[in-house]
């Protein structure tokens, strides 16, 4: 038996040793890249500049087209993430002021994202990596349930999040293969899909004093960063769309835009604009909004 | 409790060491443990069926005893018959019950009836299939006096109950493992070594393989539409590699962690996608329930003994009620028949016992026929397996012919985010590592086994499937 306990003791020191190398090695490999998603192109950032940094879920990145802002003078990024929440948009904010960037004017989308103070694993899950470089993210993450365990335990943020930090992705950036993720300034164009469900209900949807609205409120505050809120449009038929009176009422800051484009034929699907949507959209945006240019 | 799962690996640790440190004092505290352990096991599934579990127990336990103490055969033959019939009715009631009464109400509105059937909708008990073939061997085998009936409960209950069979086999006999729990065992290093080997090797093909393979298999089962031929074709073999990384990795565990109590449980598997033909394919796949089915019904039938009509409705009848055990589905019932149209040349031939030797391949023309003959094979059996995936009928032939008319061999970027082809190169590594390692139980024992120990666990680490966890297939049967 002494034999065995023995055994069984190398054998989860092969496991532990295995896993800290792996843990070191995946960590040197993100850590070097910058161009494989949003997340990384921030936090592995130098200073920048830019009139206009565009945040949110996939309702932002799907949207804001970069390229119309920067024909009126607007120097311009859409950082706006595919199903991610206002829990990493603030953060992605938090990352951006610490890494010495001069934002003039933030706009963020507040709309369905507002019912919502969870993670969303998906793009949490992109921040693993650098989790024990970045005090900012330490502290974002500090009070979610599985902290510790992701925070000490070698390599089990990998194993935890394998399908945005995995094998694979760990493979793309060692050999850098591009992707596009960072084309048309982080603007991610839509087709029409004659396929689409045009359809939605957001009647289970309450829009929340949101904490993490409030964070981003207040780090533009602190940062003289103009803060433009913003809700952006749905297709037409949608029950539940008292849903945006709702965000009205708890936020009368939030500019109400979830009506300026209407018409099956703007949209990729219910809830997001193709591109012939997105560029409308966006045209009425830079009329309507004034920005900060100073 | 899945045995990829954290809390497995916390309940194994703690069953060892009371097992084999606190409870090891002789065979009955041994036993004791064991059925404690199992109970609780199969309790974190649903608490509710172990009533059903116990039933079982206790029906085949006393019913085997009043058989053997049954002095005319009349009344051995009412309590086999009462025994099957209650256990069948179980599995009946559970399991088949609304396919019936769908398939008869469907029949009926076909003959212009308007059908209302009454559907139960239960839920399936996990290892309802496993539990009831294990206990029908065992009056089975009492009625014909090829075993004496078991008078001690606590045995009895082990051998029913234990743990590392009980959700989804090996379908033990009672020839092989009842002997084993009426003895006490004594620990054995090599044995639990080898059980570790196993258990290491199980989780690679459980964890990397198949939830891997699942993936990208589910990403173009879902979307076989808009698949092209070769998705369709890559999706087929990613499915193939699925259910074998998934069920022979689950009987890996099994067995290793039987090892580690001293117990050995039967082969399940044995290196099925090296057959030569589907004769030999069924002898190396799912060997406790082809054995039983051969055991229980193919011989009963009459087996070979009678002419060949007598043998080719023998195999077709073990092949349909084969693929009727794995699920009331159409679409198994046509896997079966399959396979049974599959082994007919074979058998017509008198040709089904032609590949019962060991592989051996050389610099020669023979070995060319031998990988030809193991590629045909592959590639009947995936082409089966297309049924077994499938959610219908309708939906594997619409599969089957845009893979062989489409003519699109492009990559393709499916709905998991990963291109087609991406996992070929893991799959060819698999197999490579397989086949060098065909003539042992799994690849990670004998010269360098640190070394390949080591890949193991690194595999497990960087190429494992955690986010996005797949059930054991088998579960559901």
């Amino acid at each position: 038996m002494k034999q065995f306990l023995l055994f069984i003791g190398k054998i989860i020191l092969v496991l532990l040793l295995s896993a800290i190398a792996l843990d070191f090695i995946y960590t040197l490999v993100f850590a070097q890249s910058d161009t494989r998603n949003k997340v990384e192109n921030v936090i592995n950032s130098k200073p920048q500049k830019y009139d206009v940094i565009v945040l949110g879920t996939s309702r932002a990145n799907n949207h804001f087209v970069s390229e119309l802002f920067e024909k009126e003078g607007l120097k311009t990024f859409n950082y706006g993430m595919s199903g991610s929440h206002l829990f990493e948009t603030s953060l992605l904010l938090k990352l951006m002021v610490e890494r010495g960037w001069k934002i003039k004017n933030v706009i963020v989308e507040t709309d369905l994202n507002l019912s919502n103070e969870k993670r969303d694993d998906g793009t949490f899950g992109r921040f693993m990596p650098f989790l024990h470089q970045s005090k900012t993210i330490t502290e974002h993450f500090k009070n979610e349930n599985d902290f510790t365990e992701l925070y000490y335990i070698p390599f089990y943020r990998y194993i935890r999040f394998d399908a945005k930090v995995g094998f694979r992705a760990w493979y793309k950036t060692l050999i850098n293969e591009p992707t596009n993720i960072l084309h048309h300034k982080g603007y991610y164009p839509l087709g029409f899909n004659p396929k689409a469900n045009m359809k939605n209900n957001i009647e289970g949807l309450v829009p929340l004093r949101n904490r993490y609205y409030e964070e981003i409120k207040q780090i533009c505050k602190a940062n003289d960063i103009h803060l433009i809120a913003v809700t952006t449009p749905m297709c037409a038929n949608v029950k539940g769309m008292d849903y945006f009176k709702k965000v009205k009422a708890l936020y009368p800051e939030i500019k109400e835009f979830e009506h300026v484009v209407e018409g099956d034929e703007y949209f990729s699907s219910c809830g997001h604009l193709n591109d012939k949507g997105a560029r409308l959209f966006t045209a009425t945006i830079i009329k309507a909004l004034d920005f900060k240019n100073e | 409790m899945f045995f990829n799962s954290l809390s497995f690996a916390i309940f194994l640790p703690i069953v060892f060491l009371l097992y084999w440190f606190v409870f090891n004092k002789n065979k009955t505290t041994q036993n004791a443990v064991l059925i404690v352990a199992s109970y609780y096991f199969y309790s974190c599934w649903d608490w509710r069926f172990l009533f059903l579990l116990v039933f079982s127990t206790l029906l085949d336990y006393f019913s085997a005893i009043m058989m053997e103490d049954s002095t005319s055969d009349k009344r051995r033959k009412l309590w086999l018959w009462l025994t099957i019939g209650i256990n069948l009715g179980f599995l009946g009631v559970f399991k088949y019950y609304d396919f019936f009464a769908q398939s008869f109400a469907d029949l009926l509105t076909g003959f212009g009836f308007q059908t209302n059937p009454v559907l139960l909708q239960l839920i399936l008990p996990v290892g309802i299939s496993f539990y009831t073939f294990h206990g029908l061997s065992y009056v089975i085998d009492i009625y014909y006096k090829r075993i004496t009936a078991e008078r001690n409960f606590i045995d009895y209950s082990l051998f029913v109950s234990y743990f590392p069979l009980l959700v989804a086999g090996p379908i033990e006999r009672a020839t092989h493992l009842l002997p084993q729990v009426k003895i006490k065992r004594h620990f054995n290093f090599e044995k639990a070594k080898e059980g570790i080997y196993q258990i290491l090797w199980g989780l690679v093909k459980k964890v990397v393989i198949a939830d891997s393979c699942a993936t990208y298999a589910n990403a173009v089962f879902d979307n076989y539409e808009s698949m092209n031929s070769l998705s369709l074709a890559l999706g087929a073999v990613y499915f193939a590699f699925q259910i074998y990384g998934d069920f022979s990795g689950y009987s890996d565990i099994a067995l290793g962690t039987s090892k580690l109590f001293g117990i050995d449980l039967l082969k399940n598997f044995n290196y099925p996608y090296f057959s030569r033909d589907i004769a030999e394919f069924w002898r190396r796949w799912h060997i406790s329930l082809s054995s039983w089915f051969r055991d229980y019904l193919y011989i009963p039938l009459g087996g070979s003994q009678g002419g060949i009509w007598m043998k080719v409705r023998n195999t077709f009848i073990i092949f349909l009620v084969s693929g009727f055990w794995h699920g009331a589905n159409w679409t198994f019932i046509v896997w079966g028949f399959l396979n049974a149209m599959y082994f007919l040349p074979l058998l017509l031939q008198n040709k089904n016992r032609s590949n019962m030797g060991e592989i051996v391949m050389g610099w020669d023309f023979n070995s060319v026929k031998t990988i030809l003959n193991i590629l045909g094979t592959f590639i009947l059996t995936t082409l089966a397996w297309i049924f077994f995936r499938a959610r219908s009928i309708s939906e594997a032939l619409g599969y089957i012919q845009k893979m062989v008319t489409d003519f699109q061999f492009d990559s393709q970027y499916l709905s998991n985010e990963r291109y087609n082809f991406e996992l070929v190169f893991l799959v060819l590594v698999f197999v490579l590592v397989e086949w060098f390692n065909r003539s042992k139980i799994e690849p990670l024992s004998g010269k360098a086994s640190w070394i390949k120990v080591t890949l193991a666990i690194i595999a497990l680490l960087a190429l494992g499937v955690y986010s996005d966890y797949k059930a054991f297939i088998y579960f559901q049967f």
